[in-house]
C-alpha cells in the first residue's frame, strides 16, 4: 500500500492550523513555532515570524476597513433621507395606520409628525441629495454608495450596537473586526490588526463592541486611548530607558531559549516573539500617533490639531494606520442620541464630523489608498419621523429600527449611487430592504471572505457573523 | 506503509494519533463516529440533503458516494479533499476533515468499505450511564504504579509502543503540585524540604496538606465562578455594581469543605427550596442570580426575564448535561437527540422566580430599575449597635406622633388664621406652575410636589442638562424671578444636585427667560442683578446671568440644604392669558451637576425687596387655601392629612425632631448588613414553547421536565420544580453530570480534557482520548461521595500527572497535542494565577480572605461611565489591593486589565474553557503594569535584604528559585550576572532614573540603603518575573 505525497490545500490548511493552535496552546500574531513546514523542532527558537496572514476565500476588493460609527444614532431624516411630505405635514398627528403594530422606546403613538427644519440640496454628478448640515460630505458625493433602506432587529442602543457589530443582540460573540483579524490576520507585525479610536465616551455596549467573543483574545480590538498610555501599559515604568529594556529583553530571550532547548516547549518561542513585538510597539505606536509629522495643510484639511483629541484627529490617525497596514480601524463618535434638543445638537455634531470625514475620503483618494480601503459609515439604528417632546424648540426624535441610512465608499463600491427608498414619512422601507446581516455579508465579501464559510466552532456549534442570514448587496458592488 | 508513518508525515493535522494496530478499519468503531460528527447535521434524521443520510447503509452504498475498493472514484473522498473555497467542498461549514481522517476513510474504502448488515447506528456513548471498567492489568516493566489511571493510560501507550515519561524533577513536580492545588508557588524552604526527601510517601503527605489549606478553595473557585458567570455588576449598558460576593465566598468555602458535588449542585440550583433552608443554602442560590440583567432605559422587562431564563437553562445544560442544549431554543437540535419541547420543559423548572428588572413607573418605558430579590446577611458584629439605634428611632417617632396629635387639635384654628392672613395680604409672590418641562435625561421623569416645587427622578442623570420650563399663567407686575433649589430624600445626598451623594452640587451656567406673546416675536427677558443666600467661591450667582457659557452659580460645600436666588428684571413683566413664559436652566458642567428639585416664583415689587427673608414654603398654595377655607368639620381625611403635613413642615419642634430622626436613620443605613442576591420562588407561571426561540410567540404549553432521552420509561416521574430537577441532575439516572465534572477537573490539571471540548460531550464532540478512564473517574467520583478532593487526589498521585513535561522531537511528531499523555502537562497560567504568583514571589501577597471585592490600581478613566451610575474608582487601601485575584471586582463592561489581558472572560455567559493566548499586550502588562513594577522592586529589596545570601550569585539563585522553584544552571546564572553588571554600569551615572525606578517600591517600605543596587536589582527582578517559565505551569 502506498500513498502519493499529499497536497495540502493552502486555503484550508493554513486557516485550520491557526484554529488548532489557537484552541490548544498559544496562538498569537506569530505562530511559526506551531505552524509552517519549515519550523524545525530541533531549534525551538526560529527567527521572528512574519505576521500570520491566512489567505482570503477569494480575491478581495478591499484589504482594509475603516468603520465610522456614530453612537446614539443620527437622524437620517435630517441628513440623508429627504421627506417633503413630512415637512408639509409637520406638527400634524401621525395617521394611525402608520404607527399600528409598532413599538417605540420612549414616545407614545400620539406624537406628531416632525419634518426636517433643514434644506436638502443636490451634490456632484450623481445628484445625491444631502442635508445642508453635511456640506463637506457633499463635495465627495460621487464617491458614496448610500443605502436608505437599512433595518435592524434591536430597538435599544446596547443590543442594537452589539447586533450591528457581532450579528447578535447580546454580548459574547466576536465583532466584525475580530472576524477579520481571525480570518485575514495582520499586515503589520508591529501593530494590532484591529484598532479602535473613541471621541467621547464609549457606546452603550462599551468594550463589548470590540470584543473577540469566543475567538482567541488576540483578535480583540485594541483601543488606542486618548488619556494616559495610548495602548495599555505601553510606557516603561519611570526611569527605565529603552537601552535597559533591550538588555532585559536580550537576557530574557536567552534564558527562555536555554530552557526551551531542554523542554522543547513551543510556547517559549511564541512568547519570545511577543516580547519583541511589545518592544517594537513601544516605538511604533508613538510614531504612528505623531500627528505633528503631518503638514499644516493636511491638518487643516481634516480640521485636526496635533496633541488635541478629536474626531478629526482620529480620522487622520485612521489614515496613518491604514498606511501602516492595520486591517481594521473603527472610530466611535459619541452623543448622537437626540431625544431632545435636535435643533441645536445635530448641527453641532455635524460640524464636528462633516469636514474630517470628507477629508479622510479625499486624502485616501489622493494617496492612492482608497482603492483597497473600504469605508463604512454606520449607526445602530435611525430616528423616528415622529417628534419626541411637545415643545418644538427642544424637541427631538426617538429610536427607529425599521428604516434608516448608512453609506459606504472606497474599495469595491459603486460610486455615486443610492439604494433603497422609504415611504413618504420615512417610517417604513418602500423599496429594497437591506438587513444589517446583509451589510455584514457584503463587508466580508469585499474583504474576500464568504460569510457562510467564515465559521468558528465554539461549544459545539459553528458560529457565523451573519448567523443563518445575510445576502451580499450586489447592487452596490463596483 | 503503516499508518504510524503516515501520521509522521502530517503531524500538523493530527489532533488524534491513529493507533498503530488499527490496520483493519472498523466502520462501527472508526468510520461512523467520524461521519456522524461531520455529516449528520445535513445528512441525518433532521435533514437529508442530496437525498441521502449517513446513518443508512443503503444510502451510503447505493450511490457513487462510496465505491468499495475504489477510493478515487468515491465522491465522499473526492469532495472532502477539495479546497474549502470550492463550492463542492464537504463539509460546507466547519473545519475540513484532517489528513489523518481522510486517510482513515481511504483505507476503509480500500479494504472494501464494509458496513455491517443490518446496520443500526450505535447510541452515542455519553447518553448511557458510565459503568466502572476494570483497570487493565499493568505490564510490570512499564508501569511501576498501582494507580488505575496509569493502567488505563499505559494501555493506550502500549498500542504505540510508548511508555510514560520519567517523573518530573522534584523541584518542578512540587511547583506543579502547589500551583495545581492552591494556585500559589511553594516557598524555597518547602521546595528544599521535598527535594531532600522526594519519596511518594512524602509527596502524598504534601498533597493531603495542600488539600486542607484555605487557599485551595480560592484557586478552585476561580474555575467554578467562570462556569457560574459570576460578576459584581449587571452587564449591558447600565452596568451598575451589585452585591453578590457572599455567593463567591460560599463557593470558596464549599470547595474548602469538600462539599459533595451532588450537594454542591442541589444547594446552588435550589437551596432556597430545601426544607428549613439555612442562610448558607440560600446564599448558594446566588449561582443563578449571576445572569446578566438588562436595566437599560427602554428595555422590555419581560424580554429581560426571558433572556435570563434562557441563560439559566443554557448554563445548567452546559454544566450538568455537558451538551449544547441551547441549540434547541429555536429549533429541534440538529444532531443531538433534544427537541424544543425538551428545552422548554427545563425552562419551565426555572420559570417561577421573581422578576429582576422592571419599570419604576409603569407608564414610562424608560424608568427601568433593578428590583431583583436581595437577602441581608447575618452580621452579628453590628447587631447591638443597630438595636440601640432602632430604639432611639422608635422613641423619636413616638415624640413626633405626639407632637402631630397636638398639632391636629390646633389645626382648625390654624387654618382659620391662615385663611385670614391670605385674604388680608396683597399678592406679593406667585409660585410658577410648569405647563411643560423638557430636559435632556432620557430616563428622567418630572413631577410637581404639593408645595409647587418640581422634582426630577431617574436613575441615570444625564451628564449635562438643559431644563426648559414653560409657564402659562397670568402674572401682574413681576419684578423678579426667584429660583429655589431644594433638597429631597430621593436625591443623592439629599441634593439639591443630582451628581453623587458625596458632592450633590449643581452648576447653573445660565438662566434665561423668554416671553412668547400671541402673534409677536419671542422676547428675551433682561436681568439686571442676581442675589443668592449662598454662592460657592468663584461661582457667584451673578455668573448665571452674565451670558458666558463657562461661568455659573454653584453651592459647594453647602450641600443637603435648600438655597435660593433672586433675579431682578430690567422692567416689570405682565403675562396675559394667551402668553407663555419659557425659563431655561443651562447646566453643562458634566457628571450630573444639575438641580434635582427646584421651585420658581414670580416676585412683585414688594416681595422682591425682601428676597432673602426665608425660604419657607409659600402659604398661598391654592390647594391648601381651598382646604383652609372649608370648615374643619367638612374636611376629608386626606385633606386634613395634607393640611397637617404642611403645618408640620412649618412647625419648629417637629422639624427639629425630624432632623434628628433623619440623622439616626442615616446612621442605621450605614450599619445595614451587607446583602446578596438569591433565588426566590413565586407562584408558578404557565410555560410555553417559544416559537423560533422568541418569547413573544408562545406556542404549545409545557410542564417542567427532563429531556425525553433520559426518561427510560414513561413512568419515570418528572421533576416538578428546581429542587427536583437538581436532584435528578446528580442522580445516577443522569449519565452526564459526573463525566462532565471529572473531564473539567482533568482539563484544569492537564490543560486539556480527556474530551477536548469539556463544554460539549454530545454526538459531535471528538471522542475521549481514554474513554474507559473517563468512565472510571466518573464512577469513582460517585462511589466516593462525590468528593472532588478525592478525585483530584487520585489524579495528582498518578504517575501520568507526575511525568516530566519535556517533549522529544519524536514524541512531538507522533502526538504534538499530547493526547496519548506520554508526557506531563505544561501550559500558561490563568490570569488570576499569574497575578497571584507575582504577588507571592515578591512577598506582596495579602492572604486575607473573603468579603467585598477589592480594587487594585488600574489606568485612569478605565471605568468610564456608559450608562447608569458614575463610579469613582477608589484603589483599595494598603495591602488590601494585593489580595488574591479571586477578590478583584468584576465589572462586566470593564474587566480589570490584569485579568482581561490574560484571557479572563467578561463573565457574560457560562465559560467552560478559557482561551490561552500569547500576545504582545501581555508582555507589556508583565513589564509595565504598576503591580508588575512594584513586584519587581519588592523582589529586589527582598533579595538585597536577605540575611542568608551575601553574594550576587546567591541572591540571583534565591530569586530564580522563588520564581521557578528550581536552581539556575551555571549558564543561566552567568547570563543573569552579566545583566546585573551591565545594569550597575548603566545606572551608575543616572541618579534621576535610579530614584524614579526606586519610586516603584511598595508604599511604606523602608528606603534602600544603596539606591543604585536597589535599582539595578529591580531591573534584574523584572527579567525573573517575566521568564516564560515563571508564568507557565510546569
Amino acid at each position: 500500500m502506498s500513498f502519493s505525497q499529499p497536497q495540502p490545500s493552502n486555503a484550508v490548511s493554513r486557516r485550520h492550523a491557526i484554529t488548532a493552535a489557537a484552541q490548544t496552546a498559544s496562538a498569537a500574531v506569530a505562530t511559526t513555532a506551531l505552524g509552517s513546514n519549515n519550523s524545525s523542532r530541533a531549534n525551538p527558537l526560529p527567527p521572528t515570524a512574519p505576521p500570520q496572514q491566512p489567505p482570503p476565500h477569494f480575491t478581495p476588493k478591499a484589504r482594509h476597513l475603516i468603520c465610522l460609527h456614530m453612537i446614539g444614532a443620527p437622524s437620517q431624516l435630517d441628513l440623508f433621507d429627504e421627506k417633503p411630505e413630512l415637512v408639509r405635514r409637520h406638527g400634524q398627528p401621525c395617521p394611525e395606520s402608520v404607527t399600528r403594530n409598532r413599538d417605540f422606546a420612549f414616545i407614545g403613538k400620539t406624537s406628531v409628525l416632525a419634518g426636517s427644519p433643514w434644506k436638502f440640496r443636490q451634490h456632484g454628478q450623481c445628484g445625491l441629495r444631502l442635508s445642508e448640515l453635511l456640506p463637506e460630505l457633499g463635495t465627495v458625493a460621487d464617491e458614496l454608495a448610500v443605502i436608505r433602506s437599512l433595518h435592524t432587529t434591536e430597538i435599544n442602543h446596547a443590543p442594537a450596537q452589539m447586533f450591528l457589530h457581532s450579528g447578535f443582540g447580546r454580548s459574547g460573540r466576536p465583532s466584525l473586526g475580530a472576524w477579520l483579524s481571525w480570518g485575514l490576520g495582520s499586515e503589520n507585525p508591529n501593530l494590532p490588526a484591529w484598532v479602535v479610536l473613541l471621541s467621547g465616551p464609549p457606546g452603550g455596549a462599551g468594550t463589548s463592541l470590540w470584543s473577540a467573543g469566543f475567538l482567541p483574545g488576540v483578535h480583540q480590538g485594541t483601543q488606542f486611548r486618548s488619556q494616559g498610555d495610548p495602548v495599555l501599559f505601553l510606557s516603561s515604568p519611570p526611569g527605565i530607558q529603552i537601552a535597559d529594556r533591550q538588555r532585559q529583553l536580550a537576557t530574557l530571550q536567552q534564558l527562555n531559549s536555554l530552557r526551551a532547548q531542554q523542554t522543547l516547549d513551543p510556547a517559549a518561542a511564541v512568547r519570545n516573539s511577543q516580547y519583541e513585538l511589545a518592544l517594537r510597539m513601544q516605538s511604533s505606536v508613538p510614531e504612528l500617533l505623531a500627528l505633528n509629522e503631518e503638514s499644516p495643510q493636511t491638518l487643516g484639511m481634516y480640521g485636526a490639531t496635533a496633541g488635541k483629541p478629536s474626531f478629526a484627529a482620529n480620522c487622520l490617525l485612521a489614515r496613518r494606520m491604514i498606511e501602516r497596514g492595520v486591517r481594521t480601524v473603527e472610530l466611535f463618535d459619541a452623543d448622537w442620541d437626540h431625544h431632545s434638543g435636535l435643533q441645536t445638537a445635530l448641527p453641532r455634531k455635524c460640524r464636528e464630523v462633516d469636514q474630517p470625514i470628507a477629508a479622510l475620503i479625499r486624502d485616501l483618494r489622493q494617496r492612492g489608498l482608497l482603492h483597497d480601503t473600504l469605508i463604512l459609515w454606520t449607526s445602530e439604528f435611525g430616528r423616528t419621523p415622529l417628534q419626541q417632546g411637545t415643545d418644538p424648540n427642544s424637541a427631538g426624535r426617538d429610536h427607529h429600527k425599521d428604516a434608516f441610512t448608512m453609506w459606504l465608499a472606497g474599495a469595491g463600491i459603486k460610486q455615486g449611487i443610492s439604494l433603497g427608498t422609504t415611504d413618504d414619512f420615512g417610517m417604513d422601507i418602500a423599496e429594497r430592504p437591506v438587513h444589517v446581516h446583509d451589510l455584514q455579508a457584503t463587508v466580508l465579501h469585499l474583504l474576500g471572505l464568504n460569510h457562510e464559510q467564515l465559521t468558528y466552532r465554539y461549544q459545539g456549534r459553528d458560529f457565523r457573523l451573519t448567523d443563518v442570514h445575510g445576502q451580499v448587496i450586489q447592487e452596490i458592488l463596483a | 506503509m503503516s499508518l504510524l508513518l503516515l501520521a509522521c508525515l502530517f503531524p500538523l493535522f493530527s489532533p488524534e494519533p491513529l493507533p498503530q494496530n488499527a490496520d483493519r478499519v472498523s466502520f462501527i468503531r472508526d468510520i461512523y463516529p467520524l461521519l456522524s460528527r461531520n455529516c449528520l447535521q445535513c445528512h441525518g434524521p433532521a435533514q437529508q440533503q442530496g437525498n441521502f443520510r449517513i446513518d443508512s447503509r443503503n444510502d451510503l452504498l447505493n450511490h457513487t458516494i462510496i465505491v468499495p475498493h475504489q477510493p478515487d472514484n468515491s465522491q465522499l473522498l473526492q469532495r472532502i479533499a477539495l479546497p474549502q473555497s470550492d463550492e463542492q467542498h464537504m463539509p460546507p461549514v466547519g473545519n475540513p476533515l484532517t489528513q489523518t481522517q481522510q486517510q482513515l476513510l481511504r483505507q476503509w474504502i480500500l479494504q472494501g468499505a464494509e458496513i455491517p448488515d443490518p446496520f443500526t447506528p450505535p447510541a452515542h456513548w455519553a447518553w448511557s450511564p458510565p459503568v466502572k471498567p476494570t483497570p487493565p492489568q499493568p505490564h510490570t516493566q512499564n508501569s511501576p504504579s498501582d494507580s488505575p489511571i496509569d493502567a488505563f493510560v499505559q494501555q493506550h501507550l502500549d498500542d504505540h509502543q510508548l511508555r510514560l515519561a520519567p517523573q518530573a524533577e522534584p523541584q518542578v513536580l512540587i511547583r506543579r503540585l502547589y500551583l495545581a492545588l492552591i494556585g500559589l508557588p511553594p516557598s524555597p524552604a518547602e521546595v528544599r524540604a521535598f527535594t531532600a526527601d522526594p519519596t511518594p510517601a512524602h509527596f502524598r503527605r504534601i498533597v493531603d496538606d495542600l488539600l486542607q489549606r484555605p487557599q485551595f478553595g480560592e484557586r478552585w473557585a476561580r474555575h467554578w465562578l467562570d462556569l457560574a458567570r459570576y460578576a459584581d455588576s449587571h452587564g449591558f449598558q447600565r452596568d451598575d455594581l451589585r452585591d453578590s460576593w457572599a455567593y463567591r465566598d460560599w463557593v470558596i468555602q464549599a470547595m474548602n469543605n469538600d462539599l459533595p458535588y451532588d450537594q454542591f449542585t442541589i444547594e446552588q440550583l435550589a437551596g432556597d427550596l430545601l426544607p428549613n433552608a439555612t442562610e448558607s443554602q440560600r446564599i448558594a442560590t446566588g449561582f443563578h442570580r449571576c445572569s446578566p440583567t438588562n436595566v437599560e432605559a427602554g428595555s422590555l422587562p419581560e424580554e429581560t426575564r426571558a433572556e435570563q431564563l434562557i441563560d439559566r437553562v443554557n448554563t445548567t445544560a452546559t454544566i450538568w448535561l455537558g451538551t449544547t442544549l441551547e441549540c434547541a431554543q429555536c429549533h429541534d437540535h440538529k444532531y443531538d437527540p433534544f427537541t424544543m419541547h425538551d428545552y422548554y420543559q427545563l425552562l419551565a423548572c426555572f420559570n417561577n422566580t421573581a422578576i429582576e428588572a422592571d419599570r419604576a413607573n409603569p407608564a414610562q418605558p424608560s424608568s427601568i430599575r433593578f428590583i431583583g430579590p436581595e437577602m441581608p446577611l447575618s452580621d452579628p458584629r453590628h447587631d447591638s449597635a443597630r438595636h440601640s439605634l432602632q430604639q432611639q428611632i422608635t422613641q423619636l417617632q413616638q415624640q413626633l406622633d405626639q407632637r402631630r396629635r397636638q398639632l391636629t387639635l390646633e389645626l382648625p384654628q390654624w387654618a382659620r388664621d391662615l385663611q385670614h392672613k391670605h385674604t388680608h395680604q396683597t399678592q406679593a409672590s406667585v409660585i410658577l406652575k410648569a405647563h411643560s418641562i423638557q430636559s435632556l435625561g432620557t430616563m428622567d421623569a418630572w413631577s410637581t410636589l404639593p408645595d409647587g416645587s418640581l422634582l426630577v427622578t431617574g436613575a441615570d442623570p444625564p451628564d449635562n442638562d438643559l431644563v426648559t420650563v414653560t409657564i402659562r399663567q397670568t402674572l401682574q407686575n413681576v419684578r423678579a424671578l426667584q429660583l429655589e433649589t431644594l433638597t429631597h430624600d430621593s436625591l443623592p445626598g439629599q441634593g439639591p444636585g443630582r451628581g453623587d451623594a458625596d458632592r450633590p452640587n449643581f452648576v447653573l451656567h445660565e438662566l434665561t427667560a423668554t416671553v412668547n406673546r400671541h402673534a409677536a416675536a419671542p422676547e428675551p427677558l433682561v436681568f439686571t442683578a442676581a442675589t443668592a443666600d449662598f454662592s460657592q467661591q468663584k461661582w457667584p450667582v451673578a455668573a448665571a446671568i452674565d451670558g458666558k457659557p463657562d461661568t455659573g452659580w454653584a453651592i459647594a460645600p453647602q450641600f443637603a440644604r435648600p438655597h435660593q436666588a433672586v433675579f431682578l428684571l430690567s422692567k416689570p413683566l405682565t403675562l396675559n392669558a394667551q402668553d407663555s413664559l419659557t425659563i431655561q436652566l443651562d447646566q453643562h458642567f458634566g457628571n450630573g451637576r444639575s438641580i434635582g428639585r427646584l421651585r420658581l416664583t414670580a416676585l412683585s415689587a414688594q416681595s422682591a425687596d425682601t428676597q432673602n427673608s426665608s425660604s419657607t414654603p409659600d402659604p398661598q398654595h391654592e390647594q391648601l387655601l381651598a382646604i383652609a377655607a372649608v370648615p374643619a368639620a367638612d374636611w376629608q381625611p386626606a385633606q386634613q392629612q395634607q393640611l397637617l403635613d404642611y403645618r408640620t413642615q412649618l412647625d419648629q419642634p417637629s422639624q427639629h425632631l425630624q432632623q434628628q430622626l433623619l440623622k439616626l436613620q442615616k446612621q442605621l443605613q450605614t450599619l445595614a448588613p451587607p446583602t446578596t442576591l438569591v433565588m426566590v420562588e413565586q407562584q408558578p407561571r404557565p410555560s410555553f414553547i417559544f416559537q423560533r426561540g422568541d418569547y413573544r410567540q408562545p406556542g404549545a404549553p409545557v410542564q417542567p421536565g427532563i429531556p425525553a432521552l433520559f426518561r427510560t420509561t414513561q413512568q419515570t416521574p418528572q421533576p416538578r420544580n428546581r429542587l427536583e430537577l437538581a436532584r435528578w441532575l446528580v442522580s445516577p439516572r443522569n449519565p452526564l453530570a459526573a463525566r462532565a465534572a471529572v473531564n473539567r477537573w482533568w482539563a484544569e490539571l492537564f490543560g486539556t480534557g480527556l474530551v477536548t471540548t469539556p463544554e460539549d460531550l454530545g454526538s459531535r464532540c471528538d471522542p475521549p482520548s481514554h474513554p474507559e478512564l473517563l468512565d472510571w473517574l466518573a464512577v469513582e467520583l460517585q462511589e466516593h461521595g462525590w468528593s472532588m478532593k478525592h478525585l483530584l487526589r487520585q489524579i495528582v498521585l498518578s504517575r501520568t500527572w507526575q511525568q516530566s513535561a519535556h517533549g522529544s522531537p519524536e514524541l512531538l511528531q507522533i502526538d504534538d497535542q499530547n493526547r496519548l499523555l506520554a508526557r506531563g502537562p505544561t501550559f500558561r497560567m490563568d490570569a488570576e494565577m499569574i497575578r497571584d504568583h507575582l504577588l507571592a514571589v515578591s512577598g506582596l501577597l495579602d492572604h486575607r480572605q473573603f468579603g467585598p471585592p477589592i480594587r487594585p490600581p488600574q489606568p485612569a478613566g478605565f471605568w468610564s461611565k456608559i450608562g447608569g451610575q458614575q463610579y469613582d474608582y477608589q484603589v483599595s487601601d494598603g495591602s488590601e489591593k494585593y489580595r488574591r485575584s479571586i477578590y478583584i471586582v468584576i465589572k462586566r463592561s470593564a474587566i480589570h486589565p490584569s485579568l482581561a489581558t490574560f484571557d479572563g472572560p467578561a463573565r457574560f455567559t457560562c465559560t467552560v474553557q478559557r482561551s490561552r493566548t500569547s500576545t504582545a499586550l501581555q508582555a507589556l502588562a508583565l513589564l509595565n503594569e504598576p503591580v508588575a513594577a512594584t513586584a519587581a522592586a519588592a523582589l529586589a529589596a527582598k533579595l538585597l535584604n536577605s540575611t542568608t545570601d551575601s553574594t550576587d550569585q546567591q541572591r540571583i539563585t534565591t530569586g530564580f528559585q522563588l520564581c521557578t522553584a528550581r536552581t539556575p544552571q551555571p549558564q543561566e546564572l552567568q547570563v543573569l550576572l552579566q545583566l546585573l553588571q551591565q545594569q550597575r554600569n548603566a545606572l551608575q551615572h543616572r541618579p534621576t532614573d535610579v530614584a524614579l525606578i526606586n519610586n516603584s517600591r511598595p508604599e511604606n517600605s523602608t528606603p534602600p540603603t544603596d539606591p543604585l543596587e536597589q535599582a539595578a536589582w529591580t531591573t534584574l527582578a523584572t527579567v525573573l518575573l517575566n521568564l516564560h517559565e515563571t508564568s507557565t505551569r510546569p
